[in-house]
């Protein structure tokens, strides 16, 4: 089986197809996706934000983290079902679209960092890090959603 | 001169119309609008969150506004003026679109609920602010403050949507 097999199989389901018959879902789905966009990359912001020495640093690095964390889960709860969703209904087109390949690369490496390096720099002793480190984290975590929110768009423009 | 002429006009002047009919600006516009979504709304929202006492706990609602503010407003700054830009090359369209007229109706809304804010709880917030429960009527700020930004982005996504 092939992936074009997968993703042929999954543009069949009857999700994506009740979805590309309706006039509205789609866009429907979209709203709960930009909520969950919104969400998640707002407390990744502010996380990193803090991280870079900006925001609120009258508050400690972890409660900070501690405090985002939650919203981070609540934007991840809206964005990943709302786009498998969305995915039902354009695998094929998926299929051709190298702005989709290279957002699910991007969202494996930005879940990765976030739940292995970027939470022990969140949650470390801050003046047990260098700056340069809590910088480059932030940097990276950044880099790595924005791209995300970026190839994401780009899926609906190429 | 109708509204619908100027916007007319609007979206048929050079720059509307080299806008819309660009291969690369439109796009570069219309991402910048979504994703600045996060710095504008997302961090606003955050505070909304902390106003109705449904999260950010360890924060202080005063710490939120003032390090946050450069950030929120750059983020506001970025929307408005790729918002702008978007109108500009569909100004018709999106005079016609009763989502369009919905959208600028929740962004009033949210306008006047944030002032609200300012002049009625902010300058008083360093009183309550380290009490885990916020006066009722902050609270009643936070949630039309997290509804009108919710309608904002859905007719926001609904224009986009009906105007293709």
């Amino acid at each position: 089986m092939t992936l074009l097999d997968v993703f042929t199989w999954i543009d069949h389901l009857w999700l994506g197809q009740a979805i590309r018959d309706s006039s509205w879902l789609f866009a429907f789905i979209e709203v709960f996706h930009l909520l969950g966009l919104t969400l998640l990359l707002g407390s990744i912001i502010v996380v990193n934000l803090r991280l870079l020495g900006f925001g609120s640093t009258r508050e400690t690095l972890a409660h900070v983290a501690e405090d985002t964390m939650p919203w981070l889960w609540v934007g991840l709860l809206l964005t990943i079902p709302s786009g498998l969703c969305m995915f039902t209904a354009e695998a094929l087109k998926c299929y051709e679209n190298p702005p989709f390949f290279i957002k699910m690369g991007l969202l494996l490496l930005a879940l990765i960092f976030t739940f292995t390096l970027h939470r022990r720099l969140t949650r470390a002793d801050e003046n047990s890090v260098s700056r340069i480190w809590r910088t480059l984290g932030a940097c990276i975590s950044l880099a790595l959603w924005f791209g995300v929110g970026l190839a994401g768009r780009a899926i609906a423009f190429y | 001169m109708s509204p619908l002429a100027i916007c007319q006009a609007l979206q048929d002047s050079a720059i509307g119309t080299s806008i819309r009919e660009s291969v690369w600006v439109f796009p570069i516009i219309e991402s910048v609008h979504v994703l600045a979504l996060s710095l504008s709304v997302g961090i606003i929202i955050m505070l909304d969150l902390r106003l109705i006492g449904a999260g950010m706990r360890h924060t202080s609602i005063s710490q939120i506004v003032d390090g946050l503010k450069p950030w929120y407003l750059t983020g506001f700054a970025l929307m408005f003026a790729s918002g702008a830009l978007l109108f500009w090359s569909e100004a018709a369209k999106a005079y016609e679109s009763g989502s369009f007229r919905f959208k600028m109706m929740f962004l009033l809304l949210a306008g006047i609920n944030a002032l609200i804010f300012e002049i009625r709880y902010k300058p008083t917030a360093s009183v309550w602010d380290g009490k885990a429960h916020t006066p009722s009527g902050a609270r009643v700020v936070g949630w039309c403050s997290i509804v009108f930004w919710i309608g904002v982005i859905a007719m926001g996504r609904w224009t986009a949507y009906g105007m293709r």
